[in-house]
């Protein structure tokens, strides 16, 4: 008989006990296994978002690393067309788009806003970002761009614009002369982070270019990949390219410049890592109280298997093994239990309050993200076994005869 | 209050040979237990020294002596203490399993001890659904399992009826002449001293008389 049918029978002999311990695991395992799925759908989410918004890479001018620009366009890459050729045309790259970051006022003619703006190349970016999707009025820009600009609604808001009115862009050229002309406002756009969709405006590469009267120069190339995976090759390959053509420029990775993601990916593995430790720890007290309880109840019979010739670690092994077999039926149950509740919740439509600086809530989508079923089982064996060890080890102690004279 | 050592056994010297049958007889409190613990190397002793087969007890290892009760040694005990969860087969099997005999082997040999104790038909039964006759000679062929030299028993009879324990105690004497292993009995039961062939008295500890019977 091996160490761990025997284990099952123990197991069964004590059924209301042992059924309370694997309901705590099969509980503790769900929450393992649905929170991981949780985070990984967040995570996915967000990085998929931040990726459609920043890219896989950005190029810059080598000065613009970790610094801000004094005036508008100061660190520009020049003859932007031409390295964006020279980006576009490496196998492994799916887009290049060219922005330009300028600030400047907007005005109706009674009231001025400022205004934090992108310059675009229109087409390409509603392909490859989100920008078009986030349209709630009149559309995105197209062509070149024309006029045309779109809004943040917020911004809008404050300067009472719609479709078809006429809005008046002011903003310092990089000779710091001050420049105005007027757009037409195509679109508006729901940017769900509220400061920023206070502020939104974008406008075609051409109208920016001639509002800053900068032609030919841009602040970035945005760069999209065909596989996520070669990223750190295709960054490299893109530097050293453009060096060689004349561009003293960096490569910026998406994870780099979006702090944000970072800042919000720490923010749930401290929350989850926390409502882990706290489950791990209620797994761990409660699997030591069964196990103590069977060591205490079976301790006579600890010392006949001990006289018939068991070794001390014989003994640790026949808990431990009780503890495992917990642990595997608790899994088990465990992740039949997070498969019928990820569904219902799917099946729920349960919209998720917005994440820190969005201003939509996203409908709940658990994904079924077997390393978090993994990692479940692996730390409720885990669990297990730590909680298992000390009564086991104590039971392996037990002096023979004093476990043969236990009442 | 203090706590005073009071020693169980003492000054006791007693050699046990192959295939004897031997009664340690005495009032409660006389050692016999803390003896046959001693001797069953289930205790170590305070002072002085328990050989086998001419090797030092002292000088082994917790393992070497977990293994010489697996391969030496048969313990009856006076609650049976058989494994609940074990049918009669499993818990004669056990010790054969601690010793990696083979399945099949351990198989023929638990039911053939099973036969000889008049339990053929018991095989699959739990200890709970035996009698008390029942579960001792389970115990009893549980002991026998792997062929060993000594077979320590501590008042094997105690929790048993007359006619039961008489069966029992000439179960054990037959098995003591037909395969030579060596018996040794902690008991007070008038009836263990009248099968013995040799009677340790103990008193308060120490060996009051050891003669032939």
């Amino acid at each position: 008989m091996s160490a761990f049918a025997l284990a099952w029978r123990n197991l069964v002999r004590q059924r209301r006990r042992s059924a309370l311990m694997i309901a705590v695991v099969t509980f503790g395992f769900a929450a393992v296994a649905l929170a991981g799925g949780f985070i990984a759908q967040s995570f996915d989410a967000l990085k998929e978002g931040t990726i459609r918004s920043v890219g896989h890479l950005q190029v810059v001018d080598r000065r613009a690393v970790g610094r801000a620009e004094e005036a508008t366009l100061e660190f520009a890459i020049p003859n932007a067309e031409r390295a964006r050729g020279v980006v576009a045309r490496d196998p492994d790259v799916a887009a290049v788009l060219p922005r330009i970051d300028f600030v400047g006022l907007a005005t109706n003619g009674t009231k001025s806003v400022p205004f934090l703006g992108i310059g675009v190349d229109p087409e390409p970016e509603a392909r490859a970002t989100l920008a078009s999707e986030l349209v709630v009025s009149g559309k995105y820009l197209s062509g070149d761009g024309g006029d045309g600009i779109v809004l943040g609604t917020g911004l809008a808001g404050a300067l009472h614009a719609k479709v078809g009115d006429r809005v008046t862009l002011m903003a310092t050229t990089p000779d710091g002369a001050l420049n105005a002309l007027d757009g037409i406002v195509e679109g508006l756009v729901d940017v769900r982070i509220k400061e920023l969709n206070d502020r939104y405006l974008a406008g075609g590469l051409g109208l920016v270019s001639r509002l800053l009267q900068s032609p030919e120069s841009v602040s970035r190339l945005v760069v999209f990949l065909k596989d996520d995976e070669r990223e750190d090759l295709v960054a490299a390959r893109i530097a050293e390219t453009l060096q060689r053509a004349g561009y003293p420029v960096a490569v910026q990775h998406w994870r780099e410049l979006a702090v944000f993601y970072g800042q919000v990916r720490l923010l749930y593995i401290g929350i989850f890592g926390f409502v882990g430790a706290v489950l791990v720890v209620i797994v761990i007290l409660s699997a030591a109280i069964v196990m103590t309880m069977a060591v205490t109840e079976r301790t006579r019979e600890i010392g006949t298997l001990r006289a018939l010739g068991t070794r001390p670690a014989g003994i640790r092994r026949m808990f431990l093994a009780e503890s495992a077999v917990i642990a595997i039926a608790g899994c088990v149950a465990g992740a039949v239990l997070a498969l019928v509740i990820r569904a219902v919740l799917n099946a729920s439509g349960i919209v998720l309050p917005p994440p820190p600086g969005a201003t939509h809530g996203v409908p709940i989508n658990v994904k079924l993200y077997p390393l978090a079923y993994l990692a479940g089982v692996a730390a409720m064996l885990a669990t297990m076994g730590i909680a298992a060890w000390a009564p086991a080890s104590r039971a392996a102690r037990i002096p023979i005869v004093d476990a043969l004279a236990h009442v | 209050m203090g706590q005073a050592t009071v020693p169980a056994v003492r000054a006791v010297s007693l050699s046990i040979r192959a295939s004897e049958f031997v009664a340690l007889q005495g009032p409660s409190g006389s050692g016999k237990t803390t003896l046959l613990n001693l001797l069953g190397l289930l205790d170590t002793p305070d002072s002085g020294a328990v050989f086998l087969e001419g090797r030092h007890a002292e000088s082994l290892s917790e393992n070497e002596r977990s293994d010489l009760r697996r391969d030496r040694f048969g313990f009856v005990f006076q609650t049976f203490n058989l494994i609940p969860v074990l049918t009669a087969e499993e818990n004669v099997s056990y010790p054969m399993v601690l010793a990696a005999v083979p399945a099949e082997e351990r198989r023929g040999r638990a039911r053939e001890l099973l036969e000889a104790v008049g339990l053929a038909d018991k095989v699959g039964v739990r200890p709970d659904l035996l009698s008390g006759g029942q579960r001792q000679r389970v115990a009893i062929a549980r002991a026998l399992a792997n062929r060993p030299a000594v077979v320590f028993a501590d008042e094997p009879t105690a929790n048993l009826d007359s006619r039961t324990a008489e069966g029992i105690l000439d179960l054990m004497r037959t098995i003591n002449e037909s395969s030579g292993v060596a018996f040794l009995f902690a008991t007070h039961d008038p009836r263990v001293v009248a099968r013995a062939r040799r009677i340790v008295r103990l008193h308060d500890g120490a060996v009051e008389a050891d003669e032939a019977a």
